[in-house]
C-alpha cells in the first residue's frame, strides 16, 4: 500500500460521502461558466445592448463567486474536522505534516478539479439553455446560438484555482496547528457544554422575538406617511434591517431554546421519543449555529424578497402599462396623430380612435386624504393638487350627476401614500368658481394616460355640464401643452407589432405625451426579466448552497449522535420510532429558518411591493412555494441520512 | 422457575472461508431473582454472549428463551418491542444521552409503553430514592460523577420492571468506591424486589457480590460457583482461585 493507493482509497469513501459537494461544485462552476460565456457572448448584444445585460451578468458573475468562495471554504472547515482522527492516525504512523498535506491537496485536486471539468462541460452545455431562458423572460426574439469561449474558460479556471488555493491554505494551516492528540480530540471539542437555561438567555430569547416583532411593525409602516421626511425614513430602514437581524441572531441565540425548554418543562421529565430526538437535539445545537443560521435565513429572506420583486413588477407590466397608457397608443400632438392615422391607413390596418377632453384643474381633496400630506409636498406648502379632469360624456358606460365625481386610474403606489377614500367631499376650483362635489368611488381602470395625471393622481370623471363650467374658466398656468387625449386601439390586435414599428419609425415616439402601451410592456419584462433572471440563478445558487451546508451540518450531527441512536435501540425502540422522530427534527431543522426567512421576506415585500407593480399575492406565493419546494429537497435528503445512519447504530 | 433458558447457543463471526467460533455451545439457566455475574479472560466471549442472550446480536445456532418466549427467530420489530418490555440495560460507558437531564433519561423507557404521567413520576421517585439520585434529577449528565451516571443507567434499567437486567461492566470505568456503591444498590435492589440480574465482568471483587459465577472459557461454560451461605470474603477467595485455573495460556508441548 503506497500513498497514491491511500489517496485512491480516500477519494472513493470521500465520493460516496460528499456527492452533495460535488453536485453543488459542479453546479456553480457550470452556472459560473455559463454566465461568463454570455458576458462574453456576441449573441447576447442585443439583450445587452438595450438592457446593459454585460454590466448586470458581471456584477452577477463577481456575487457567485462571493458565494460559492464562502461556501466551499465552509463546507471545507466541516470536512476536515470530520477527518481528523484519519489525520491524527497519519501522524501517528510517521508521516510527516507536508506529507499529509501533500495528500490531502492531492485527493482535493482530483476531486476539486474532477468537478470543475464535468462543471464546464455542463454549463457549456447549460448555457444554450440558460441563454434561451434569458431571451424568453426579456422577450427578445434571438436565435440562442453560443460558440466556446476561450476567454470564459480562462476566467473560470482561475477563478476556481484561487479558491483552491485558498482551500488548501485553510488545510495547511488546520495540520500545522494541531497536534496528534488534539487533532484525535477535534471532534469531540466541538461538541459545545450542555448547561440549564440561564436567566439571561431566556430575556435574550424574548429579546430576540420582540426586535423581530418590531421589525415587522415598523415595516408595515414605512410608506404609510408616518414618517415625513427622507431622513426619518432611512433612519426607519435602518431600524427595521438592524432589529430584524439582531432578532433573528437572538432568536436563534435564545428564543428557540426558551420556546423548546418550555414545552419540556411542561413535560415533567417525561418525554417521549420523537421528542427525545428533536427538542431536546435542536435546542443546544441552534444555539451553537446561531451566527451560521442568521446568515442563511437573511440572505434566503433577501433572495426570496429581490425574487418576489422583479417577479411583481414583471408579472404586472401589462396591467401597470394599461394603467399608464388605456389604449394601445396615444399621441399627444395632433400633428403627430395626423401623421400616424395617415401611416395607419396607408398599411391597412385597422383601428379605433378615442378623443377625450382633459382639463388641469385644482382640487381641494382634504377631506378624503387620510395621510399626512407634507410626506408628498414636502413640509409647509400646503398646495392644492392638481388633477386631470374628464367629462362622463367621454368615456362610455359611466355616467355621473352633476353633484359627483368618480376617481380613475388609482394607483396602488399612490393610494399606499395618501390612502385617499372612496367617498367623501372635494372641492373644485378654477380662478373664478368653486364646485362642491361628493366623491363616489375609485377606480383602478384609467382613462387618460399618465402623460396627463401628474405624478400618478388619479384622473376625475365628472357630469358634463360640471366639465363644461370648468372648461370655460381654466386656470392657464397649470394646463398641460394640449388638452386632448387622442387614443388609439387597432381592432386586430396582431397587426401591433407593425402598428408599433410604424410609431417607432416616424419618430413619434420621441415626444413627450407620445406612448405605446405595449413598447412600455416590452420595456418592463425586458428590463425586469433580466432582473429576474440573475435574481433568479443567484437565489437557485444560494438556495443549493445553502441547502447544503444545512445538510451537511446534519451529516456531522447524524454522525455525533449515531451513539444515542445505539442506547435508544438498545432500549427497544424501532428503527421506525426513531425515523419519525427524525423526521420531526429535521422539520424544525429545515423549517425554522426558512419560515423565518419566508417571513422576513413577505414583511419585506410588503412594506414597498406597490413600488414594483400592481399584483401582490399571486408573484409572491408563487416565488415562496417554489423556494420552500426546492429547499425542502435537502430536508429529505438529511432524512435519509439519517435512516442509513440508524440502521448502521445497532 | 426459570426466567432465562439457553440451549446449545452457538455464535460465529466471518464467512465461511474464515470462520470464527466464538460461543460453542452454551448452556445456561437463570432462575428469577438470581443475580448472576459471567466471567472470563478478554476474547472469552462473554460479551457476545451478553450481546446474545440480550437479543442485540442473533445466535448462529441455538435457542434462547425469557419467560418462555423463544426469540431467536423474531423479527427486528418484534425484537425491539421484546427488549421494550422484558429488558433492562446498564452499560460500562454509561450510555446517557448527553441533550437529556437526569430524570428525562431514567423515563426514557416508560415513554415507550403509555404509563401515565403520575405513574412514571412515583415510579421515578421510588426508584431514584433507592440509588440516590432523586436530587440529581434536574442536571444533565456532564454535570454528575461517573458512580451518578452509572446509578443513572441503573435507574433506567429498572423503572420499567424489566423481567431480566443486563449489565455488560458496569463497574469498569468506575473507581472502587463508586463501584462498591453501586454494586451495593445493585443487590440491595435485587433482595428488594426480587429482580433478575446478568452482569458480565472481569473484576472478581464485582463478581463476589452475585449469588453465582459462571466462567467461560473460549466459548464454552468452564464451571460454576455457587455463593450459598458463604461470606462475600469467602466467595471471593474462591472466586480468585478459580480464575487462577482459568487463567494462563495453555503449556504448547
Amino acid at each position: 500500500m503506497n500513498i497514491n493507493y491511500l489517496i485512491y482509497r480516500n477519494l472513493k469513501k470521500n465520493i460516496k460521502n460528499y456527492y452533495l459537494y460535488v453536485f453543488a461544485l459542479i453546479f456553480s462552476v457550470g452556472l459560473y461558466f455559463a454566465f461568463v460565456t454570455l458576458q462574453y457572448d456576441p449573441a447576447t448584444d442585443e439583450a445587452k445592448g438595450s438592457v446593459k445585460g454585460a454590466a448586470a451578468l458581471g456584477a452577477a458573475s463577481v456575487l457567485l463567486v462571493a458565494i460559492v468562495a464562502i461556501f466551499l471554504l465552509y463546507a471545507n472547515t466541516i470536512f476536515i474536522k470530520r477527518r481528523s482522527k484519519e489525520i491524527g492516525l497519519f501522524q501517528l504512523i510517521g508521516l510527516t505534516k507536508g506529507k499529509i498535506f501533500r495528500i490531502l491537496s492531492a485527493e482535493n485536486l482530483i476531486l476539486y478539479f474532477g468537478s470543475m471539468v464535468i462543471g464546464i462541460f455542463a454549463g457549456f452545455a447549460a448555457s444554450r439553455l440558460i441563454l434561451m431562458i434569458l431571451f424568453k423572460v426579456i422577450g427578445v426574439d434571438a436565435e440562442a446560438a453560443l460558440s466556446f469561449s476561450t476567454e470564459a474558460l480562462i476566467q473560470t479556471v482561475i477563478v476556481f484555482a484561487v479558491i483552491y488555493v485558498l482551500i488548501m491554505i485553510m488545510n495547511y494551516t488546520f495540520i500545522q496547528r494541531q497536534s496528534i492528540l488534539s487533532l484525535f480530540r477535534a471532534v469531540s471539542t466541538t461538541e459545545n457544554q450542555i448547561k440549564k437555561m440561564s436567566f439571561l438567555e431566556m430575556l435574550f430569547g424574548l429579546l430576540g422575538i420582540g426586535l423581530i416583532l418590531l421589525g415587522y411593525y415598523v415595516s408595515t409602516k414605512l410608506f404609510s406617511g408616518d414618517f415625513t421626511s427622507m431622513n426619518e425614513l432611512f433612519m426607519a430602514m435602518i431600524l427595521i434591517l438592524g432589529s430584524v437581524i439582531i432578532g433573528t441572531y437572538l432568536f436563534y441565540k435564545g428564543s428557540v431554546s426558551f420556546i423548546f425548554n418550555a414545552i419540556r418543562k411542561s413535560k415533567g421529565g417525561y418525554l417521549s421519543v420523537n421528542e427525545v430526538l428533536s427538542l431536546s437535539s435542536i435546542m443546544f445545537r441552534m444555539k451553537s449555529n446561531a451566527l451560521l443560521l442568521t446568515i442563511i435565513t437573511t440572505v434566503s429572506a433577501l433572495a426570496i424578497g429581490l425574487l418576489s420583486l422583479s417577479y411583481i413588477s414583471y408579472y404586472s407590466a401589462e396591467k401597470s402599462a394599461r394603467q399608464s397608457v388605456p389604449n394601445h397608443f396615444t399621441v399627444a400632438n395632433s400633428n403627430d396623430l395626423a401623421a400616424y392615422i395617415q401611416a395607419l391607413t396607408d398599411e391597412n390596418i385597422e383601428f379605433k380612435q378615442t378623443k377625450r377632453d382633459v382639463i388641469q384643474v385644482n382640487a381641494d381633496l382634504s377631506q378624503v386624504i387620510g395621510a399626512n400630506l407634507e410626506v408628498v409636498s414636502g413640509p409647509g406648502e400646503q398646495q392644492p393638487m392638481v388633477i386631470p379632469v374628464i367629462s362622463d360624456e367621454s368615456v362610455e358606460g359611466i355616467d355621473v350627476s352633476p353633484e359627483e365625481t368618480l376617481f380613475t386610474g388609482s394607483s396602488d403606489a399612490i393610494q399606499q401614500f395618501m390612502s385617499i377614500q372612496a367617498t367623501g367631499d372635494i372641492e373644485l376650483t378654477s380662478p373664478n368658481q368653486q364646485i362642491k362635489q361628493q366623491l363616489i368611488g375609485l377606480e383602478k381602470d384609467s382613462y387618460v394616460s399618465y402623460y396627463f395625471a401628474s405624478g400618478g393622481l388619479p384622473a376625475a370623471i365628472v357630469d358634463h355640464t360640471v366639465f363644461d363650467k370648468l372648461a370655460q374658466d381654466l386656470d392657464p398656468k397649470i394646463q398641460k401643452e394640449t388638452n386632448v387625449y387622442y387614443g388609439i386601439d387597432l381592432v386586430d390586435p396582431i397587426a401591433i407589432d407593425q402598428a408599433n414599428q410604424i410609431f417607432k419609425d416616424l419618430g413619434i415616439s420621441e415626444s413627450t405625451g407620445n406612448l405605446s402601451q405595449s413598447e412600455l410592456i416590452m420595456n418592463q419584462k425586458s428590463n425586469m426579466g433580466l432582473m429576474m433572471f440573475i435574481v433568479g440563478f443567484l437565489g437557485l445558487t444560494f438556495l443549493i448552497t445553502s441547502g447544503c451546508i444545512l445538510y451537511f451540518k446534519q451529516m456531522d450531527e447524524g454522525e455525533e449522535e449515531k451513539a444515542n441512536y445505539t442506547i435508544l435501540r438498545k432500549l427497544g425502540f424501532t428503527q421506525g420510532n426513531l425515523l419519525k422522530g427524525i423526521q420531526m427534527k429535521q422539520l424544525f431543522n429545515f423549517g425554522i429558518p426558512l419560515i423565518v426567512g419566508l417571513f422576513h421576506s413577505y414583511f419585506a415585500v410588503k412594506s414597498g411591493w406597490f413600488f414594483f407593480g400592481t399584483e401582490l399575492w399571486l408573484p409572491m406565493v408563487m416565488v415562496m412555494l417554489l423556494y420552500t419546494a426546492l429547499y425542502s429537497i435537502f430536508g429529505l435528503l438529511s432524512v435519509l441520512f439519517y435512516k442509513r445512519i440508524i440502521k448502521e447504530a445497532l | 422457575m426459570a426466567i432465562l433458558e439457553a440451549n446449545q447457543i452457538h455464535k460465529s463471526f466471518g464467512n465461511k472461508f474464515n470462520k470464527q467460533e466464538v460461543l460453542k455451545g452454551i448452556d445456561i439457566r437463570v432462575d428469577k431473582g438470581e443475580f448472576v455475574s459471567i466471567m472470563g479472560a478478554s476474547g472469552s466471549g462473554k460479551t457476545t454472549l451478553l450481546n446474545v442472550l440480550s437479543s442485540i446480536d442473533k445466535v448462529s445456532l441455538g435457542s434462547i428463551k425469557i419467560e418462555g418466549k423463544e426469540f431467536t427467530g423474531m423479527k427486528e420489530k418484534e425484537l425491539a418491542e421484546f427488549r421494550k418490555h422484558h429488558l433492562g440495560f446498564i452499560f460500562q460507558e454509561y450510555n446517557l444521552l448527553d441533550t437529556l437531564t437526569v430524570k428525562e433519561n431514567v423515563l426514557l423507557p416508560l415513554s415507550i409503553k403509555k404509563v401515565s404521567k403520575k405513574d412514571a413520576n412515583q415510579r421515578f421517585q421510588k426508584i431514584a430514592t433507592e440509588l440516590g439520585i432523586y436530587e440529581l434529577k434536574d442536571k444533565y449528565p456532564n454535570q454528575i460523577s461517573g458512580g451518578q451516571k452509572q446509578r443513572t443507567s441503573a435507574a433506567r434499567a429498572f423503572i420499567h420492571d424489566p423481567s431480566i437486567i443486563f449489565a455488560d461492566e458496569p463497574t469498569g470505568a468506575l473507581d472502587s468506591k463508586s463501584a462498591s456503591d453501586l454494586l451495593n444498590k445493585l443487590s440491595e435492589l435485587n433482595l428488594k424486589i426480587d429482580s433478575t440480574i446478568i452482569m458480565v465482568t472481569h473484576d472478581p471483587v464485582a463478581a463476589s457480590y452475585c449469588s453465582r459465577v459462571v466462567f467461560i472459557k473460549d466459548g464454552q461454560i468452564y464451571t460454576q460457583l455457587n455463593k450459598g451461605e458463604q461470606s462475600r470474603q469467602a466467595f471471593f477467595n474462591d472466586i480468585i482461585k478459580t480464575q487462577g485455573v482459568l487463567g494462563g495460556v495453555q503449556n504448547e508441548h
